[in-house]
């Protein structure tokens, strides 16, 4: 029973770790430097590791009729990027020269070796020396004023982390911004509206009666379990024809011509909202008419009998009372729309600047493929909003996949 | 009754004459009006940024405000046409009884009656009608259509002819989607099943039950990123090394820990055949907090007096869990894997994400955008070609969606409701 017990918390352990990495792995990555993020994994990140990197001497012109050149290598590698500071151990530094041919001393030959700290090296005729810590000497044999040398040094690399990719994708580049504003756009209506129209369709389904109301309501849920995929091109030929009609008008009413503006885009943000507040009613009618079918009848029946109408009834006492239904739907919906890619990308807005987070991401795969640091932290920033809303309405969400999945009541 | 027939008929027809003139010109006149917002925004942008250090020069700041603005009529505008609906109409059959049937309270109360429920279940029942099913219909009729309209079977030619477009990609995605059916679910009930029985046994079994619950969050593609840094290989500079002199890495984690070099560049999830098993991963992430979350709550909802009888006759815990528990979750256990089943053959986003042409990964969603993209060699078919697929599609739902209406249809009747 100990083994057991024991064994319980290792395998418990083991899964969790398996589900802790990618997120480490995602935002490592995103606060790592350009280079650090494409050269070595992330693993490579909390330990001090040998990465190469590229200095130079000196600046051009900065240096005039010297014997000795000296300084040192993390100082020149960190005037510019100071946000990623190299710091560490310099092992080697790569020697890229012609030496005297072993066989054929009329020759020279061509060679590449890394040459270790303290080892002496010729270059540009002056004898270059450097230690561990980084300073570095180069010594000529008479005054001379040396052109700067870039050389390859490997550094055994501490840890340094930075918040630069973030600082880049949301204040230099455009486009997250602007996805994320467009995946407000789009979520914030595609989730009011549809609650508004499946609330009121689930209280009529629940408490008004009508021909064919039970029939309806079956028919309706059982749509839950149509591929959304079977409607995009009617819909989309519809919007276009839509649009079409909207650019006569336009061209009709206005002097749109003269600015060339009269085009009607027919995927646009309105063609979303209408498409996803669709493709959510049956399980939100579903959702909520399960929940006030349940609620008590008495209040209603004394409400009837006080002379409140329907729209009263389901103001003052349907909505306060149905709360907990509400908000697990919101977030069922909130969560969809914000992530939704396969929507969007048939029916939304297609024009850069108004393309929603999740098709973003999606180009970011292709134009990020060298600057991961970049794709990690505009994922980190399209997920912030979801995995907050998330965690912090937990309970509701839990309460809305039981209702929508254990039992229909 | 008889009587009033008409008035309902002539004030239902008023109402949605009026709603469907009204409520599109209102959104217009609305977002026409409402225009100057924008400017507005774009002059607060520009007070920002000549008063703070911006990085954006002025140009991007003014589209940026602007486009806040238009988010934010954007958002106002479309929710307050939705109450304005509700408001409008309700008014409008109060209104209208009340006028025509003049005296009468009982009357009037009877035509406003017959009327309401249709103005609450109308909006739903028009976007569903529009939106779901002439769309449904509208698509299997093209799907038997040539471009020009004239009545083909040409569209489904992949079924059975070697030569026809699409043929070896449909097999393809037939092959995959039974691979990710069989293996998804079953790798996400299991796993559901035992950390459910695992976190209720520990005392930190909610924090652990909260991180495999937090990927449900995610969108896909965002998982498809994640889990790009460790399954995708080497880096620029790792395969850049300088005659192998220089330290080189692998950039994802799993293929570092399989060996493989850095300048083996291939992502796992590339792998001919091997790599749909990787892409089957990142769903099973992602969906392992759904089938946990409700075990959990299924499995605390055994009745503790099977437990305890089971108890004192001396079950062994995996007796306990395989001839007490599991059996009395057997129906949740058969509702998740029906909804675990149709999202695995509608999936989409992952495929498409990180390997969108591929053929050897294709699923029947991503094949539909394929044909849209890429073969465009049937002139104008391609449209066509989408909605038989799109139909294909619908007939692998097809089984599950007759078992989910059995279900709920006899959950109606066992509440008696």
């Amino acid at each position: 029973m100990m083994i057991s017990r024991s064994l319980r918390h290792v395998v418990l352990a083991l899964i969790v770790f398996i589900w802790i990495v990618p997120f480490v792995a995602l935002i490592t990555t995103s606060l790592r430097s350009e280079v650090a993020s494409k050269t070595a994994g992330f693993w490579t990140a909390f330990t001090p590791t040998e990465l190469g990197h590229s200095f130079r001497t000196h600046e051009k012109g900065q240096m005039n009729d010297t014997k000795v050149i000296s300084g040192n290598i993390f100082e020149r590698l960190n005037k510019d990027t100071s946000n990623f500071p190299v710091s560490g151990t310099v092992n080697s530094i790569l020697f890229k020269g012609r030496i005297p041919d072993p066989n054929d001393p009329t020759k020279t030959v061509l060679i590449r070796k890394l040459v270790p700290a303290g080892e002496i090296m010729d270059v540009r005729g002056g004898d270059f020396v450097f230690e561990t810590n980084g300073n570095f000497t180069w010594t000529f044999p008479e005054l001379s004023t040396p052109k700067p040398k870039k050389l390859d040094a490997f550094i055994k690399q501490n840890p340094v982390f930075g918040d630069d990719a973030y600082i880049e994708v949301l204040f230099e580049n455009k486009n997250v911004p602007n996805a994320l504003i467009s995946s407000f756009i789009v979520t914030i209506p595609a989730t009011i509206i549809p609650i508004t129209i499946a609330a009121f369709a689930a209280y009529a389904f629940a408490w008004m009666s009508f021909p064919g109301r039970d029939w309806l309501f079956v028919i309706v849920v059982s749509l839950m379990v149509v591929p959304t995929q079977l409607a995009f091109l009617p819909i989309l030929q519809g919007f276009s024809g839509i649009a079409s009609w909207a650019t006569q008008l336009k061209q009709w009413l206005t002097d749109c011509e003269l600015t060339n503006s009269c085009e009607v885009a027919s995927k646009s943000f309105a063609s979303l909202w209408i498409t996803h507040t669709a493709f959510a009613m049956p399980l939100a009618i579903y959702l909520l008419r399960n929940y006030i079918v349940n609620l008590p009848k008495e209040l209603l029946q004394s409400a009837r009998i006080d002379g409140a109408n329907h729209l009263q009834i389901f103001t003052k006492i349907i909505v306060p009372l149905s709360v907990p239904a509400l908000a697990s739907f919101s977030i069922f919906q909130f969560l969809w729309v914000w992530n939704d890619l396969i929507v969007a990308l048939y029916i939304g807005p297609n024009n850069a600047t108004d393309k929603v987070f999740p098709i973003r991401l999606q180009n970011q795969l292709g134009t990020f493929k060298d600057q991961l640091h970049l794709l990690n932290a505009s994922a980190v920033i399209s997920m912030i909003i979801p995995v907050i809303v998330f965690l912090s309405m937990q309970r509701y969400f839990i309460r809305g996949l039981l209702a929508g999945s254990v039992k229909g009541g | 009754m008889h009587s009033i027939r008409p008035v309902i008929a002539g004030n239902g027809l008023a109402i949605l004459l009026t709603i469907v003139f009204l409520l599109p010109t209102t959104a217009v006149f609305a977002f026409v009006a409402s225009a100057p917002i924008d400017d507005l925004f774009a002059e607060i942008g520009v007070w920002f940024h000549q008063n703070y250090q911006w990085k954006l020069d002025e140009f991007d700041t003014i589209e940026r405000f602007t486009k806040i603005g238009f988010a934010l009529r954007a958002i106002i505008i479309s929710v307050g046409i939705s109450f304005l609906y509700f408001w409008i109409s309700n008014w409008l059959n109060h209104g209208l009884a009340r006028i025509r049937s003049k005296g009468s309270i009982g009357k009037q109360s009877l035509v406003i009656e017959s009327i309401q429920p249709w103005i609450f279940v109308g909006p739903a029942l028009t976007l569903l009608i529009l939106f779901l099913l002439i769309p449904a219909f509208a698509t299997l009729s093209l799907s038997f259509q040539e471009a020009d309209g004239t009545p083909t079977v040409r569209n489904y030619a992949f079924l059975w002819d070697p030569s026809a477009l699409g043929y070896v990609q449909f097999r393809l995605a037939m092959r995959n989607s039974l691979m990710w059916l069989i293996l998804v679910p079953t790798c996400c009930i299991t796993l559901g099943l035992l950390i459910a029985v695992l976190a209720d046994s520990v005392r930190w079994g909610i924090i652990a039950k909260t991180i495999i619950f937090v990927p449900l969050a995610i969108s896909f593609v965002g998982a498809a990123i994640i889990w790009r840094n460790i399954f995708a290989g080497g880096g620029i500079e790792a395969q850049q090394t300088i005659n192998g002199l220089t330290p080189s890495y692998q950039i994802g984690l799993l293929k570092s820990i399989l060996g493989h070099p850095p300048s083996y560049n291939e992502p796992l999830y590339n792998l001919k055949f091997w790599g749909n098993f990787f892409l089957m991963w990142i769903l099973v992430w992602v969906q392992t907090g759904f089938a946990m979350v409700i075990f959990s709550a299924a499995l605390r909802g055994v009745p503790q007096d099977t437990i305890e009888a089971a108890t004192i006759d001396g079950a062994s815990p995996y007796q306990m869990f395989f001839r007490i528990k599991l059996p009395q979750i057997y129906s949740t256990v058969v509702v998740v894997w029906t909804t675990l089943i149709v999202l695995v053959l509608k999936m989409f986003d992952i495929p498409y994400a990180l390997s969108a042409n591929d053929d050897d990964k294709l699923l029947l969603a991503t094949m539909m955008e394929n044909a849209r993209n890429n073969w465009s060699i049937g002139g104008d078919n391609v449209d066509n070609l989408f909605a038989s697929i799109a139909i294909m599609l619908m007939l692998t739902v097809i089984p599950n969606m007759a078992f989910n209406a059995w279900r709920i249809r006899r959950e109606q009747k066992e509440i008696g409701h």
